[in-house]
């Protein structure tokens, strides 16, 4: 297994370099998709067989790489997105160099999966960092990606020193004291989760994902958000021992936060790509809202299966969202855009590409019996059983998380019901029809459209696997409750029946209802207008901005503007302040530049002067 | 597993379409009228199912499947629902958070079609439908873990066993339960205060807009499943809430009489109470909620040491 690895790793970098080189760009891409396989079989026997080869996490700073059966199930998973991926992107991108930058970003994702120790660890998880944003920039140079890689690398950063803080204290010799293992735990929770996107730490996440290429934002949102969940789940409930009671409690907030800003948010963007890289915030919400539980339950068994719920939760979600971001770049190749607004029909215009797309979005709605139902029935299943028995407090937060995940599925169900009939059903809004894209880029969609199906119909092979992953690794038997096959099988058994039994008499066509009147495209429902009873509801949470602007001559309105601005509340609330104390705080600093040498002079003399006097009172040591 | 239960359950098939009818001869005898009888809308279904469907322009196979997919899920949630504390073995299990999700892939499916077709009448409903299903199944998800935190499962057949006797009666949780869970059924029913099912007008259809596209076997089958809804959750409500003791056949007696006490309290409810303006149907199912964790942490207090 460790050759297959070895073996995987090399073919990866070397088809990289290749794919640098002018002409071996679909080769090189080829080329990779093999070497990810190799590494992905790798991790799959991890995970099956219970095998470690390497070595495990150890202190100090000699390199080691390790691969377990966790990070083997992430190296599976990486290579089950990546693969299509990469055949979709053979067909999709266009320079070698962001061919070469996407081998570059799934060896360094890979390179953070297998590190044990520190330097390794932090080198791979700074190269996963900026190979992304090397990505974006050379695919598109405009300022709008700009400002969206500032922001992206300056806000993972400054929330990444968490995880520089938390590593090097974990690399450090000797066993952790009870308060510097709270620090670490805190440091690791802001750096994970500002990568994972955790609110209030995920503004970076919607400037960012929506404007790199489409395999690099699927990429995105499907590996890098759960290698950083990886990471949490490592260094929170492995390398630091058992993680302690009030963790539970700061997940499952912070998962429960995540979650239904998340899905708010998604439901009143236009933008398609925008609205997935919400949803991602949404989705890895309720991934760690099931780890609180898991740290929250007393009963092993369950604590075991909520853990393995984070996990499904995990695996399925970077399935449906690589479907889905591939889809939302198949749409813009087809038709140009991915207004919602405008878009419309393509479940008739582009068959595979349609269907593809509407199963992703089934799947992400939570709907059986696709994957994105059973990990949220076996999330549900672990806070029901959160809230049974045991402390109050844990108790109480097992129901509030209960309604939370409740209502978000639900608001899942409205966010992806409008997606899908936006862009697939009903009329075109456009006067060009779209044109259907390269058999690469459909087939690659298909193979993940088949793969939701398949882990939605037998998630129980899954389940059983994942919770022996849980520290303490408990012997568990999957939950009874969901027969996931007997229920896709009676599903689609019963439609077929009824509508059999229905027959096939029709009247002639005939236009929809609209009172008589003829049906123009001034009628037809957008976006906003069908989200616009949650956001009336919602208005005090949300706070709209509207402008309304009526021009009249003659006693006539000649003209109607209307404006309406939702800006995030964790914007307007945290970052502004804090950027604007920040600046002027270095405002008061630039006076101490004045640009005098005798100044400066004066402050190494004061400096000098001050290290004396403390070490002559021997507080230096 | 029981031959009984499995074929109550089956009956539900021709039973749901009653509950609905009953619920308006109730209401029209309270209101001074005479009224339709309670087998009205078993005409109505076999007067449909002598029509012919219609044919939107514009719309596409996503629109001729749902009348059949909304159907199929509402009978799987048929034999999902335990009757007289027994389930039917008909093999899809008696998990509530199943339930949940059969319910709510019926609403997807009926919200595409309303996209499908493009028809604002059926979209505004839809739109509404969505928005008050938020609130209502965070309601719903909560008033289940009522029921079953005595049975420490959500099995609905260990909920419903749970729940029998006297001595659950002396939890504040079970009559918190009672209380949301009654909310629930006005809610999942589509009944006033939060929706109006006899309305005609289509600026005022809430969970009615998008069956305004469909005729004939297509709207039969719609139509079948909206009562199937009520079956679910009174038989549910029944089950759960309600007082039950005693051996199968005597649970099954107090099962229809059960029913039977529900559709008079709806009926009443429908009388004394206007709709609520829509806006604030979110805020009444909020504060069912708060009365259901309330519930929860009560039941957690009484019992966790």
């Amino acid at each position: 297994m460790g050759w297959l690895a070895l073996a995987g790793a090399l073919i990866l970098a070397l088809a990289g370099a290749c794919t640098a080189m002018p002409g071996g760009l679909r080769a090189g891409l080829a080329a990779q998709a093999a070497g990810m396989a190799l590494l992905g079989a790798a991790g799959a026997v991890a995970l099956a067989d219970r095998q470690s080869v390497g070595s495990s996490w150890h202190e100090g700073a000699s390199p080691a790489l390790g691969l377990d059966p966790l990070s083997g199930l992430f190296l599976a998973l990486l290579a089950l997105t990546a693969v299509p991926t990469l055949i979709y992107a053979r067909a999709y991108l266009r320079s070698p160099a962001a061919g070469a930058l996407c081998g570059l970003f799934l060896l360094a994702l890979t390179g953070v999966l297998v590190a044990r120790d520190v330097t390794t660890f932090l080198a791979f998880w700074e190269l996963m960092t900026l190979a992304p944003a090397a990505a974006m920039l050379v695919t598109r140079r405009d300022a709008q990606v700009r400002a969206a890689v500032q922001t992206y690398v300056a806000v993972t950063h400054l929330g990444g020193a968490g995880v520089w803080i938390a590593l090097l204290a974990l690399a450090a010799p000797g066993p952790l004291g009870a308060g510097a293992q709270t620090v670490v735990a805190v440091a690791a929770l802001i750096g994970f989760g500002t990568k994972a996107g955790l609110v209030p730490l995920h503004t970076w996440l919607p400037h960012a994902h929506p404007v790199a290429p489409a395999p690099f934002s699927a990429l995105m949102s499907g590996m890098l958000v759960k290698v950083a969940l990886y990471g949490l789940i490592r260094v929170e409930f492995e390398w630091l021992g058992t993680p302690p009671r009030w963790l539970g409690f700061a997940l499952l907030g912070a998962g429960l936060l995540s979650a239904l800003v998340g899905v708010v948010s998604a439901i009143v963007q236009q933008d398609l790509k925008r609205l997935l890289a919400y949803s991602t915030i949404e989705n890895v919400g309720i991934a760690v809202t099931a780890l609180g539980a898991s740290v929250l339950l007393l009963d092993p068994v369950w604590a075991a299966l909520a853990f393995a719920a984070a996990l499904l939760q995990i695996v399925n979600h970077a399935v449906f969202k690589t479907l889905l971001f591939l889809g939302a770049g198949a749409i813009e190749r087809a038709t140009g855009s991915v207004d919602l607004d405008h878009l419309g029909g393509l479940l008739r215009q582009l068959p595979w590409t349609g269907a593809a797309f509407g199963v992703g979005c089934l799947a992400i709605a939570g709907l059986p019996p696709l994957n994105g139902f059973a990990s949220e029935w076996l999330t549900l299943q672990a806070l029901a059983h959160l809230a049974f028995a045991g402390p109050v407090a844990g108790g109480v937060a097992g129901a509030v998380g209960l309604a939370g995940i409740g209502a978000t599925a639900a608001l899942a169900l409205l966010c992806f019901v409008k997606v899908g009939g936006l862009v697939l059903l009903g009329e075109s809004r456009r006067e060009v029809p779209a044109v259907e894209v390269p058999v690469e880029m459909r087939a690659a969609l298909a193979v993940l459209a088949a793969l939701c199906v398949v882990l939605g119909v037998v998630p129980g092979l899954l389940i059983g696997s994942l919770a022996e992953l849980a520290p303490g690794s408990p012997v568990v038997v999957s939950p009874a409750g969901l027969p996931a096959p007997a229920l896709a099988l009676v599903l689609v058994a019963a439609t077929a029946l009824l509508a059999w039994a229905r027959g096939s008499r029709r009247a002639a066509p005939a236009p929809t209802w609209v009172c008589g009147q003829p049906v123009t495209p001034a009628l037809r429902w957008t976006s906003a207008g069908f989200s616009k009873p949650l956001r009336l509801v919602l208005e005090s949470a949300i706070r709209p901005q509207r402008a309304l602007e009526v021009v009249r001559a003659g006693g006539l309105v000649q003209r109607v503007r209307y404006v309406r601005l939702v800006s995030s509340p964790v914007e307007r609330l945290l970052y502004r302040p804090a950027i604007r104390a920040a600046l002027d705080g270095a405002a008061h600093m630039r006076r101490l530049q004045t640009g005098n040498v005798r100044t400066y002079a004066a402050y190494l003399l004061a400096l000098v002067l001050g290290l004396l006097a403390l070490a002559r009172m021997g507080a230096l040591g | 597993m029981s031959v009984v239960a499995a074929a109550v359950q089956l009956s539900g098939v021709f039973v749901a379409p009653v509950l609905p009818g009953a619920v308006q001869v109730l209401k029209a005898r309270a209101q001074g009228r005479r009224g339709p009888s309670a087998l009205q809308p078993h005409r109505t279904l076999r007067r449909l199912w002598g029509k012919s469907a219609v044919d939107p322009v514009g719309a596409g196979p996503v629109y001729r499947v749902v009348p059949p997919l909304v159907a199929a899920c509402l009978l799987a949630a048929l034999t999902l629902v335990p009757v007289g504390g027994r389930s039917g073995g008909l093999g899809l299990g008696h998990d509530a958070f199943v339930l949940v999700g059969l319910l709510a892939l019926a609403r997807f499916a009926l919200t595409a079609s309303a996209w499908d077709t493009g028809n604002g009448f059926a979209l505004m409903g839809a739109a509404r439908d969505v928005m008050i299903a938020v609130f209502a199944e965070a309601l719903l998800v909560l008033a289940l873990l009522l029921a079953a935190q005595p049975a420490h499962s959500t099995d609905m057949v260990a909920m419903s066993v749970a729940a029998a006797g006297g001595d659950i009666w002396r939890e504040p949780a079970h009559w918190c339960g009672l209380l949301a869970f009654a909310l629930v059924v006005v809610a999942e029913t589509g009944r006033q205060p939060v929706d109006n099912p006899d309305t005609h007008l289509e600026l005022t259809m809430i969970h009615e807009g998008p069956l305004l596209e469909y005729a004939g076997r297509d709207l039969a089958y719609l139509q079948w499943a909206a009562a199937a809804r009520h079956w679910v959750v009174l038989v549910l409500a029944a089950e759960l809430f309600l007082p039950h003791w005693g051996p199968f056949a005597l649970r099954l007696v107090l099962l229809a009489a059960g029913v039977a006490l529900l559709c008079v309290a709806l009926a009443a409810l429908e009388t004394a109470q206007a709709k609520l303006r829509i806006l604030r149907v979110p805020g009444l199912l909020a504060l069912g909620s708060v009365v259901a964790l309330a519930g929860a942490a009560a039941w957690l207090a009484g019992v966790g040491t």
